[in-house]
């Protein structure tokens, strides 16, 4: 934003030249009334959007457009690594189980000019797991599963819990009271049991599976902070003034209310995703999420006494420091969201 | 007020009968009988139908209802299919122990975030607060099961290690072979309390922070200051009372958790609580076991929530229902 120009004192140019300054200045506007004035008066900083504004105030957030930046990175080689890397995941050697990280050798290479170089070489930068799989290339496929679950369950809860929300907020009545016993249906049940029984009974746990019973199950949050939203927004006055002006339904669900309601939604939704990725962590580790090979943050870690016992602590940290660093980066853009959209409210 | 609360009786009633359908059609829908696990695999197949078959699990599952719920409302909760006891002794042995194990970390926890949660928002933006909200974000991030292992790796492992294989805490369970003795059990419960406590501290102090300063921006408290109070009794007289409340109703909603103990900390702490007793019992497919926790943690929270409603009605007047 430009500062704003400070005016000089009166005191300081003196009556006389005081007047006269403004004469000039009237007879300037004069001369240029043709242009558009008004725009020019305009602060800067006004000119730019709600959304612009908001990015710029991220960006200000140190800690949030770093931890933004670690996350583009992990994404970026979740989603593409896997691709160059084929079947590295699940190949197997079993002859080099257990193999350490950071262990380097000596390795010739040659130039294309011809030159031999010793360069120092790993085949597996952390090492292998106990059946010999390299752990990097699992770790980096696991967050491709991590991303995947968090982002598209985080969909799914939008759909659900915000239709749901929306119109129970909005019409109130028998509907709205059907969402709040159901949401606190939800709530009295113990929601680990709860998925494992349910993905037993869909018979057996895929991708697919564990996404939609996850978004079919946790959308109430959502769906409790539309609904709050659109009670409140509903009596505002800009939406009676719409009404009055003889908006539709469906005009003043859309047009008005949806926007001024998107910023609380927003907040909770990334940090629902960091949620949603340590609940599949959790049922990883439990054994209920995706089957092997396939590997996942929490299935990783799965049978973890084996490992602790056998000394092989590496292969516990490396998917825990994943998961945590994870979490607490959706987490940290999530808080810098909620203070660049609403920097009111800290 | 007493309309209101028969009505939400009626409903929490209404509620629970719903719950228990659900979860009921859910355990008998699952595909596949229950015995499959854990059997001897050499068993007469004859035999298992024939258990089957006295269980009534070969009929549909709506046939089956009526007989559950007439049992449940005369208080039978069935026998299990694992542990071939009536699933109430089972109870009996098991709430006590997640009590246990949740309570002291509840405790713990409310001692230290409190008092954390005070500083961090009677000295905002101080180091001190900026501290409080590090561990609060770190704590938000971590999941159970990698602090859980991770105190396992420290506290069992390497604590063996440095003291040269005198010391260290034990790997599992609630107490070494016979004995019964308090330190056991303190010795036993450092880890996974530990475990526990972290995670609902970051929660607590958050929350205690963030109500303690909604209070402190309020008139009543500029008053005061006004008045020329000391900043001690402004913030301890004026301001803590009001902002312990919603504290004490998330306590009071904590409770229900309490007996429905940690899934995944007492899971890997190889805890005997209800916890672990519920998720074997989901593996195992041992239903009378699921529908007894299921049905109970729903009663709890159903009541707990109730109360929790009331009491605010009775601590603050100006609520009416």
């Amino acid at each position: 934003m430009a500062e704003k120009e400070t005016p000089v004192p009166r005191s300081l140019l003196g009556g006389d030249t005081y007047t006269k300054a403004v004469a000039a200045e009237q007879e300037l506007r004069m001369a240029h009334a043709d242009e558009d004035l008004v725009t020019t008066e305009i602060p800067e900083g006004a000119e730019l959007g709600f959304w612009k504004l908001a990015g710029l105030r991220f960006l200000r957030h140190r800690v949030a457009t770093v931890s933004l930046a670690v996350l583009a990175t992990i994404a970026v080689l979740a989603i593409f690594v896997p691709i160059l890397q084929g079947n590295l995941y699940r190949d197997q050697d079993y002859r080099n189980g257990y193999g350490q990280p950071f262990l380097f050798h000596a390795r010739q290479l040659t130039l294309p000019a011809g030159i031999a170089v010793t360069v120092p070489w790993t085949d597996h930068l952390l090492g292998t797991d106990d059946l010999g799989r390299d752990e990097l290339a699992r770790l980096i496929r696991g967050g491709r599963v991590s991303l995947e679950v968090g982002l598209l369950a985080m969909l799914g809860y939008l759909i659900i819990g915000g239709s749901l929300g929306a119109i129970a907020g909005y019409y109130r009545g028998f509907l709205d009271n059907l969402l709040m016993r159901f949401t606190d249906m939800i709530i009295a049940m113990p929601f680990i049991l709860v998925v494992v029984a349910v993905t037993a009974a869909l018979g057996g746990v895929t991708l697919q599976t564990l996404i939609l019973v996850i978004a079919f199950t946790g959308w109430y949050e959502i769906g409790r902070l539309m609904r709050a939203q659109f009670l409140f927004l509903r009596e505002s006055e800009f939406v009676q003034a719409a009404r009055a002006l003889g908006a539709s339904d469906f005009r003043i669900i859309f047009r008005h209310i949806l926007p001024n309601s998107l910023t609380p939604i927003i907040v909770s939704a990334t940090l629902g995703v960091s949620g949603i990725i340590l609940l599949e962590a959790a049922l990883g580790f439990l054994g209920y999420s995706i089957p092997y090979p396939e590997p996942s943050w929490g299935n990783m870690l799965q049978g973890f006494e084996d490992k602790l016992l056998r000394d092989q602590n590496y292969l516990v940290v490396f998917p825990s420091l994943a998961l945590v660093t994870t979490a607490l980066c959706i987490n940290l853009v999530g808080d810098g969201i909620r203070d660049a959209l609403d920097p009111r409210q800290r | 007020m007493t309309s209101y609360i028969a009505r939400r009786v009626l409903i929490g009633v209404l509620l629970l009968l719903f719950m228990s359908v659900i979860f009921f059609a859910l355990t008998r829908l699952t595909p596949g009988p229950p015995f499959t696990q854990g059997e001897n695999p050499r068993t007469h197949q004859e035999l298992i139908d024939k258990r089957i078959h006295a269980l009534g699990l070969d009929r549909p599952w709506y046939e089956q209802y009526p007989a559950y719920l007439n049992a449940l409302l005369h208080g039978s909760l069935g026998d299990s299919y694992q542990y071939k006891k009536p699933v109430s002794t089972l109870l009996v042995e098991r709430v006590p122990n997640s009590v246990i194990l949740l309570g002291t970390s509840l405790l713990i926890s409310l001692g230290i975030a409190i008092p954390l949660g005070i500083f961090a928002a009677t000295r905002q933006y101080s180091k001190v607060d900026m501290a409080t909200s590090v561990i609060s974000y770190v704590g938000i991030s971590v999941p159970s099961f990698v602090l859980g292992i991770f105190l396992l790796i420290f506290g069992a492992i390497y604590l063996r290690k440095l003291t040269g294989n005198t010391f260290a805490f034990p790997l599992f369970g609630m107490h070494r072979g016979d004995d019964q003795s308090f330190l056991d059990l303190v010795v036993h419960m450092v880890l996974p309390v530990t475990s526990l406590a972290i995670l609902t501290i970051a929660g607590f102090s958050r929350f205690m922070r963030s109500s303690m300063l909604e209070v402190l921006h309020q008139d009543y408290i500029r008053t005061a200051r006004a008045k020329g109070l000391s900043g001690r009794v402004v913030n301890y007289k004026h301001a803590l009372r009001n902002a312990i409340l919603p504290i004490i109703t998330l306590v009071a909603l904590q409770i229900p958790q309490l007996v429905s103990g940690a899934i995944i900390t007492e899971g890997i702490f190889s805890w005997p609580g209800m916890g672990l007793l519920a998720f074997q019992a989901t593996v195992d497919r041992d239903y009378p076991v699921i529908l007894a926790v299921v049905m109970l943690v729903a009663f709890l929270t159903v009541l707990f929530n109730l109360l929790a409603d009331v009491s605010y009605a009775v601590v603050d007047p100006r609520i009416r229902y």
